[in-house]
């Protein structure tokens, strides 16, 4: 049960009789009709529960987009329902409006849309709806809550996508490079075509040459050309551990680490490697394997988009095991978590050796920009002690980097809007070096 | 100054205990001087039953048990109007008014009237016993007025013009004595002139005596009207009904629309607040060195980086090669990188913001065309400024 701002107005209202009369039995009076009245109107309000409730809801919205959720009510009762109603959504969900007129005469059903921006990434859930159903007289109002869970689920947003078509480029120059460029062992023969000025002579195939005459006789300079290879294996290893959860710029650490796993995984799909990804901490909070294409991206924000970090250190003894689990052959293993100081990363640097015996690692790491801006600030005291703070984090970063160099690894770091394109021109780089 | 304070207590002193010892005028039960516990005393000692009362109804009570009692009405107040007295007149035997005022008198003994004010001793002249014996009284206090037709009234104590201080009537069943003389029966003056020999003789006729002092709940007089009996019927009606509104009011707003839906809020920890943490224990502490050393060990290795030396670099080589690219004294670089130690925050500012021209400079030297250094001032230009 609810009253309105009418009933409150009645009631005072009451004071003018009261004082025209000037009599002592005007006020119970006066407070009993309106009683009545409210009782009347209670009364004569369509029942909230006869409502039948219903939704329609997108299952699925990237983080910063809208969407609509449709909410059907259809009146099984015998009176209509004139009124007010709420579809109760987590705060983060950014409902709006989050109350609705609704007037709904009985056997007729109707639809309250209300917009969704969510404001966080994961499951972002309705529990109920409320309805105020008021009487005639619009006096008192019947209330009921009336369960009905539905849930949205918010992808990461993939801001990085836009810096995608650049890398795709990148990647297509790749292709009919001469050897010189491109050596190694993960390159693959691509075709034989005529020498032109610019070619480096070390990749002209004299055989392919001595083979290789016009139809008027002349002499072909024939030289190999080469394209990265195809069908390599990346696996990225997403932290979803304590240290995840710090945030950058705003960001928490991990999902910077999901749009570079994102704009990786897209750009490495479409070069043709194969990508798997595993978020771990002390058990596998998510995996995707074997999608490739669309599916892959679709299938990773999917797994993304629930997880939160975890209270636990990674387990990294176990984390060998884990890519092991995932492919037996040489695979680039990216490794998404933080490099802060020496102690917090022992972890880690006692089994990259295991990794980098037979896979090529690249380990990426979100790097604070305030933390470069403080150590260059040193205008007073406080700011001069602060710098130091600083240079400390700076050196003790640096020197975990230099130390997982040392073991073979290779270090990717950047502000949280430059790691994923710096992550991506790194792959590039080592698909040109045939190092996949 | 310490005369004048001890005056001011004194009189201070004298005016509150003044104040305090006064009590009931006339009270049997008052030992200060306007009070009566004399003749009260003196009375029971001689072995009249003296009852002191305080209401009509113990009165009343107290009366109806004694046999033909006096009761001794003393109304300093003029509290009671005469109406009241005719249920007690009835049970008495002798009924003593001390200085009724206007109120009693006119409903109990209208032919009795008011006449002022009286003073000085006056003598015994009429044949009723007690005054006689008194020979003469202090008449200090009312006089009264015989108006109406009584012939069997006695006027005693006249002190002229008519007016009289005792005046007796005989009443059906009881005797009824209006008496003025309000100062003969109090303790400070009660010993003087017949004062003793009136108040005893006039109170103690009888074996019980019933000294009756009228309080405020005996007033049948209404007082003042009240705030409450000013406002009209309405107001309080009306405020009633503005609480209530205002109640609904808090109902209608407070009214949840259905339950919240409950969220698990993510953690909101900032990464640099290690590094923050860690600057502030540097301060506390005044790690100078440390941090200065901290401070060096990063110009030392961006220096190095900037004139392409091997990352193993000892400080000496990054000093030599900073001194010859920059073309400043030697033993300047080296004490700025490794050998001055800071003994006040002042000194470390100073260090370090040379530790940051230094780098700036050796930028500048390295790559003369970098933008970073187009915006800043050169070393000696700076040096300068703060000399001057």
């Amino acid at each position: 049960m609810a009253i309105s701002g009418w009933f409150v107005a009645l009631l005072g209202f009451g004071v003018v009789p009261i004082i025209l009369t000037g009599s002592e039995w005007m006020l119970p009076a006066w407070v009993g009709f309106v009683l009545v009245l409210a009782a009347v109107d209670l009364a004569l309000a369509g029942s909230p529960r006869a409502l039948n409730l219903s939704r329609d809801l997108p299952a699925r919205v990237r983080l910063g987009e809208t969407v609509q959720s449709t909410l059907y009510l259809r009146n099984d009762g015998r009176r209509g329902v004139r009124g007010q109603v709420r579809d109760a959504w987590q705060p983060s969900a950014g409902a709006h409006p989050t109350r609705q007129d609704i007037d709904l005469p009985a056997g007729e059903r109707r639809a309250i849309i209300t917009q969704l921006t969510p404001v966080r990434r994961g499951e972002r859930r309705a529990a109920h709806v409320t309805v105020r159903s008021f009487g005639p007289l619009r006096i008192a109002a019947r209330q009921a809550t009336i369960a009905e869970p539905g849930a949205i689920r918010v992808l990461p947003p993939f801001n990085s996508r836009k810096h995608l078509p650049s890398r795709l480029a990148k990647l297509r120059e790749l292709d009919g490079r001469t050897s010189v460029m491109i050596r190694g062992q993960g390159t693959e023969f691509d075709s034989l075509r005529e020498y032109v000025r610019g070619d480096d002579v070390r990749s002209i195939d004299w055989r392919a040459t001595a083979r290789a005459t016009d139809p008027s006789g002349a002499q072909k300079l024939m030289v190999r050309t080469w394209r990265p290879e195809r069908d390599r294996r990346v696996v990225i290893v997403i932290d979803s551990g304590r240290t995840s959860a710090a945030r950058i710029a705003g960001e928490p650490r991990i999902d910077t680490a999901f749009e570079s796993a994102l704009l990786l995984a897209a750009l490495a799909t479409r070069a043709g490697d194969r990508v798997d990804l595993v978020i771990y901490d002390r058990l596998v909070r998510g995996r995707v394997q074997g999608a490739s294409g669309p599916e892959l991206l679709s299938r990773m924000v999917n797994t993304m988009a629930p997880i939160d970090p975890q209270l636990y250190e990674l387990d990294w003894a176990a984390v060998p095991g884990l890519v092991r689990s995932v492919t037996s052959h040489h695979a680039l293993v990216v490794l998404a978590t933080s490099i802060d100081t020496a102690g917090s990363s022992r972890g880690l640097l006692s089994v990259l050796p295991q990794l980098t015996q037979r896979h090529t690692v690249v380990v990426s790491s979100v790097t604070d920009p305030s933390v470069l801006d403080a150590s260059r600030e040193r205008g007073s005291r406080d700011e001069v002690y602060r710098a130091a703070a600083a240079e400390r984090a700076l050196l003790d970063s640096a020197r975990v980097s230099a130390a997982i160099r040392q073991l073979g690894a290779e270090v990717v770091t950047g502000a949280p809007a430059d790691l994923p394109p710096t992550l991506a021109d790194r792959y590039i780089a080592l698909k040109a070096a045939g190092r996949l | 100054m310490a005369s004048i304070a001890l005056l001011v207590v004194l009189v201070t002193l004298l005016i509150t205990r003044a104040g305090s010892v006064t009590g009931d005028p006339l009270s049997p039960t008052n030992a200060a001087p306007v009070g009566a516990m004399a003749v009260a005393e003196v009375l029971a000692d001689q072995g009249v039953t003296v009852t002191p009362t305080g209401s009509l109804g113990e009165t009343s009570d107290a009366a109806s048990g004694a046999d033909e009692p006096t009761i001794f009405i003393v109304d300093a107040d003029d509290t009671l109007v005469g109406s009241q007295l005719d249920d007690i007149a009835a049970d008495a035997g002798h009924l003593v008014l001390m200085s009724p005022g206007f109120g009693l008198l006119d409903g109990f003994a209208p032919e009795i009237a008011l006449a002022g004010s009286v003073s000085g001793v006056l003598d015994a002249d009429c044949a009723v016993g007690a005054v006689d014996r008194a020979q003469s009284v202090l008449g200090d206090g009312t006089g009264y007025r015989l108006v109406g037709d009584a012939p069997d009234a006695i006027e005693c104590l006249d002190s002229g013009d008519d007016v009289f201080s005792l005046i007796q009537l005989q009443r059906d069943g009881y005797l009824l004595t209006v008496i003025g003389t309000w100062d003969a029966f109090s303790n400070e003056r009660v010993a003087e002139e017949g004062n003793a020999a009136l108040a005893l003789n006039l109170l103690g006729g009888a074996d019980d005596l019933i000294w009756y002092e009228p309080s405020i709940e005996d007033s049948l007089v209404p007082g003042a009207p009240t705030v409450g009996e000013l406002t009209p019927v309405w107001v309080s009606a009306a405020l009633v009904t503005l609480l209530l509104a205002f109640i609904a009011a808090a109902i209608w707003r407070g009214r949840r629309f259905g339950p919240l839906v409950v969220e698990n809020l993510p953690v909101t920890v900032r990464a640099s607040e290690t590094m923050e943490g860690r600057a502030r224990l540097y301060q506390s502490s005044s790690a100078r060195t440390h941090a200065i050393d901290t401070l060096r060990i990063g110009t030392v290795d961006r220096i190095a980086r900037l004139c392409g030396l091997p990352r193993l670099a000892t400080v000496e080589e990054v000093t030599a090669t900073a001194s010859s690219i920059t073309g400043t004294d030697r033993g300047r670089v080296h004490a700025l990188l490794l050998g001055d130690v800071p003994s006040s925050d002042r000194e470390l500012v100073a260090l370090s913001d040379a530790l940051l021209q230094l780098e700036r400079r050796v930028a500048h030297a390295v790559d003369p065309t970098s933008r970073a250094t187009t915006t800043e001032t050169p070393f000696s230009e700076s040096t300068e400024e703060t000399t001057r």
